[in-house]
């Protein structure tokens, strides 16, 4: 029971931990850029503060469809960390997709809608990498039960060196990084998706992002396997790497993003997990 | 048994006859109503006796009366292609006469029953009965806005439910080819209804294409016939499968692509879209493109694990992705809806090809929940059509001020089609993780790739053509609601409530009434139950919180924004930089892909032909 027990207490703090993450990575990236950048409490500050605000909405079902979003990437959390089953967890997240994009679309502003499409672009570039994700796992595992993969003795990233990193290289088009943040994109689109809400509008849209961020960086956690310390380990190294790249690399175009995905990324996933199974 | 399994095939055929003749609109309203519960209480009787597999010996006459009318059936597609100037489809026909005179010559009498009942048979009465009748009754009201011809043509798409059941129900390979053939002249005469010169040039296009699965459905006869001596569906499954024909298995193979539309022989299902919506519908859903996943089916015993399983398994799954593609790059609401069945009948075809207990029974739900999805999406493009008069998808604009109660069930008949607790995804899953087991060929990575890919652009277009839909510049202030027909109502109320029972009840309805059907085909028990409400596959679960919870949060998504209404709320006008607001905000109409197009349709092409080669060991 207490693995259930755990999970369970995860998926409840999950947008708290997420807040964190935040916190710090606004740190990191402002270290990196030699400044100090805010306290780590800050993204809990915003959310307060956002909570305060007098609500403002363009219209019932754009508001609504951001509450969505939050619950429904909540679900998915819930799904991946208390089911079975991963490759469902894979799918749960696209219900998220569609209620931020649906929320995007419903409003006459052109920025959303172009972060709608956008976002959807980055859809098709991540999702059919995340279902080759876990399917190596289970090459690895057998099994796509995800207490499997925790107690797996073995190292799943020395079996799946490729899809590691083409993994870590496709966090940025999961969580809307520099040079894969297409669809909000300040400069271009002032934010896309996620303009036309605020107040606690926003608030739900902005904690859903913070629970995506458990729910990414989880995934490469399971790369440690049973050593939870090199999951650990890993999952920084992540965190470090894609805020670099953040910092370090110009925004692309969608398409780039998404040949990126389907000519690289893809491929040479589809190898790695090619050959693991022809030599096992 | 008999006289349920003679009803289920012989009564639509009388009472479309009727319709015909009575041209009465009582008649035709009451008899198609009288269908759904008839021929649903029919299906069930077969489904539910304990006695199936059955077959069912039929008098030494029919047997001629089949072959007389297979003649005369040729004759008059010949007929058709000299009166339209379609040197194709004469040429065919001619073909066809030839090979099956060569058939009449050398076929031996055998005792073999000619029709055979098994539970896939009682399956495909059921999807018919349930499926198609509504779709029928929709058209006794559709065609009474500006169409000609109501009563002749309901009694065709009855009749056409008829040959469908007597198609999925026979046993005799040269029958088959009998009714294959019948639901090319259902389809024909239903797409040239109209009779404009775009419809006939359609209709003629669908005739030439679909007899080129005739003309692989008898050389698939003959090569048995020559080198076994069979000519039963039965004892195709018993004989031994190695040295069986892998030629002729191929030519079968090859005439359910072309009957399941799949590229480069999709044009003729596209080209449907130009008969009135009810056509579509029924072709898409219960009849016609369903008997080519149902003839892999029925194949798909003997050719697992064959070379040319592994390359259909390519061949389908490349359509399956390619076409989901294609379709982004459509305006035409009907023409998207047709490219997406495109795409999962490749889908359909590839879960029975592969051939384990778990694949079959994947495919068996991609059939059954694809038809119920797509019967209804046409309905309801019918009634955009004809209520709201929005064809593109660029008038889909706004549509959920102007028509919130049509724009919801089309987003319901979307998430079935893609999203998470619904039937379709859960066909994907299963292939997915079934394919996972045997990673080691390449063609099955190339599967799983497939599938992931597919679904994420199906996904990407129906979030598209719903992202049009829910535009709008303020809050539904009231809700417009226009008062639809009755039968409208009725008929999308039917899929709807279907749809979502079986949803809830997804897990027990498979355990219960899907394995057992795969289990039959296949031999083998697949390994899936139920417990309670869960749905457990292999070592993985799909527990019932994830079924209802995915269920809730998407019923949420598609029905409260129009019941929901922020009252405190203060609106704000969006956000635009200070300047004038456009008129019209476009989305990605994605030419870039309509580009390759071509390249698309060439490498079908070649996977094709190396299907029929390869997999059929022409060379």
């Amino acid at each position: 029971m207490k693995f259930e027990t755990l999970m369970l207490l995860l998926t409840f703090f999950a947008p708290v931990i997420g807040g964190f993450i935040y916190g710090v990575e606004r740190i990191v990236r402002a270290r990196m850029q030699s400044r100090v950048g805010p306290p780590l409490m800050q993204p809990f500050y915003d959310f307060f503060k956002l909570i305060d605000k007098r609500p403002l909405m363009v219209h019932s079902l754009h508001a609504v469809m951001g509450i969505m979003y939050f619950v429904a990437s909540w679900f998915a959390l819930l799904v991946l960390f208390l089911g079975n089953d991963l490759l469902v967890a894979v799918f749960f997240h696209v219900i998220a997709v569609l209620a931020l994009t649906i929320g995007a679309f419903s409003v006459r502003s052109p920025y959303s809608v172009i972060g709608a499409m956008r976002e959807l672009m980055h859809m098709i570039s991540y999702e059919p990498l995340m279902v080759l994700m876990v399917v190596g796992f289970y090459q690895v595992v057998g099994s796509f039960n995800l207490k499997d993969i925790l107690n797996y003795e073995g190292i799943p990233l020395l079996e799946l060196p490729v899809v590691f990193v083409a993994f870590v290289l496709a966090i940025p088009m999961m969580l809307h990084k520099s040079p894969f943040d297409v669809a909000e994109a300040h400069q271009e689109i002032i934010g896309g998706l996620e303009i036309e809400y605020s107040g606690p509008f926003y608030e739900a849209v902005y904690t859903g992002k913070w629970i995506e961020y458990v729910y990414v960086f989880f995934f490469v956690f399971l790369f440690g396997g049973s050593h939870y310390w090199l999951g650990a380990l890993l999952v920084i190294f992540a965190f470090l790497f894609v805020n670099a790249l953040d910092n370090a690399t110009a925004r692309l175009d969608f398409r780039r993003m998404v040949k990126f995905a389907w000519f690289v990324l893809i491929p040479v996933s589809a190898f790695n997990i090619i050959f693991l199974a022809l030599w096992r | 048994m008999d006289f349920f399994i003679m009803m289920s095939i012989v009564l639509p055929w009388i009472t479309a006859l009727v319709i015909y003749l009575a041209k009465n609109d009582f008649v035709t309203n009451f008899l198609t109503f009288l269908m759904l519960p008839v021929l649903g209480y029919f299906a069930w009787m077969v489904y539910s006796s304990g006695n199936l597999p059955y077959l069912m010996d039929t008098p030494g006459w029919v047997n001629y009366f089949i072959t007389v009318y297979d003649f005369g059936l040729l004759g008059y597609f010949f007929y058709q292609g000299i009166k339209n100037k379609s040197l194709l489809v004469s040429a065919l026909a001619v073909l066809q006469l030839v090979l099956l005179f060569i058939v009449v010559l050398i076929i031996e009498h055998s005792d073999t029953a000619n029709i055979y009942i098994d539970k896939l048979t009682a399956f495909m009465y059921m999807i018919v009965a349930v499926v198609g009748v509504p779709i029928a009754i929709f058209a006794t009201k559709y065609m009474e806005y500006d169409e000609k011809g109501k009563h002749s043509f309901v009694a065709i798409l009855i009749w056409f439910l008829g040959v469908m059941n007597f198609a999925v129900s026979v046993n005799n390979i040269e029958w088959f080819f009998a009714l294959f053939e019948t639901t090319t002249l259902a389809s024909y005469v239903l797409i040239r209804f109209r009779m404009d010169k775009e419809a006939v040039n359609n209709a003629l296009l669908a005739l030439w294409m679909n007899q080129i699965g005739g003309v692989a459905i008898l050389l698939a006869l003959l090569t048995f016939l020559k080198t076994d001596g069979i000519y039963h569906f039965t004892e195709l499954l018993n004989a031994n499968s190695k040295t069986l024909s892998l030629a002729a298995l191929g030519f079968l193979s090859v005439s359910a692509l072309v009957k399941g539309a799949q590229m480069p022989f999709h044009k003729w299902l596209l080209g449907a879209m130009v008969a009135p919506t009810p056509v579509s519908a029924i072709l898409h859903s219960a009849t016609m493109v369903k008997i080519a996943p149902y003839l892999l089916l029925r194949i798909s015993p003997v050719i697992k694990g064959t070379l040319l399983a592994k390359l259909l398994i390519i061949a389908t799954g490349f359509v399956f992705v390619s076409a989901a593609v294609i379709a982004l790059t459509q305006e035409n609401f009907k023409k998207i809806l047709a490219y997406s069945t495109i795409s999962l009948l490749g889908l359909m075809m590839l879960a029975a090809v592969v051939g384990t207990p778990i694949a079959v029974t994947a495919s068996l739900i991609l059939i059954l929940f694809h038809a119920f999805a797509k019967g209804f999406l046409f309905i309801e493009a019918g009634v955009l059509e004809k209520v709201f008069h929005v064809k593109y998808i660029k008038q889909m604009r706004r549509l959920i001020e102007r028509a919130p109660l049509t724009l919801m069930f089309i987003f319901f008949g979307f998430l079935n089609m893609t999203f998470v607790p619904f039937g379709t995804f859960i066909g994907k899953w299963m292939m997915i993780e079934e394919a996972s087991g045997f990673l080691s060929h390449g063609s099955y990575v190339l599967l799983i790739l497939y599938v992931g890919a597919g679904s994420a652009f199906l996904s990407v277009l129906y979030m598209k053509v719903l992202g049009i839909s829910v535009r709008k510049s303020h809050g539904i202030e009231k809700l417009k609601l226009i008062p639809l027909p009755v039968r409208f109502n009725f008929v999308s109320v039917w899929y709807y409530g279907w749809l979502l029972f079986l949803t809830v009840f997804i897990a027990p309805f498979i355990a219960t009434q899907i394995v057992p059907i795969a289990q039959e085909l296949n031999g083998q028990m697949p390994n899936i139950h139920a417990q309670n409400l869960s749905l457990v596959m292999n070592s993985s679960i799909l527990y019932f919180w994830q079924i209802i919870g995915a269920l809730i949060i998407l019923s949420l998504i598609h029905i409260l924004p129009f019941f929901i209404h922020f009252k405190k709320v203060d609106t704000a006008m969006p956000y635009n930089c200070g300047e004038a607001f456009p008129r019209h905000i476009e989305t990605y109409n994605f030419v870039c892909i309509s580009k390759y197009e071509n390249y698309l349709i060439a490498f079908s092409v070649a996977l094709f032909v190396m299907v029929l080669v390869l997999g059929g060991g022409l060379l």
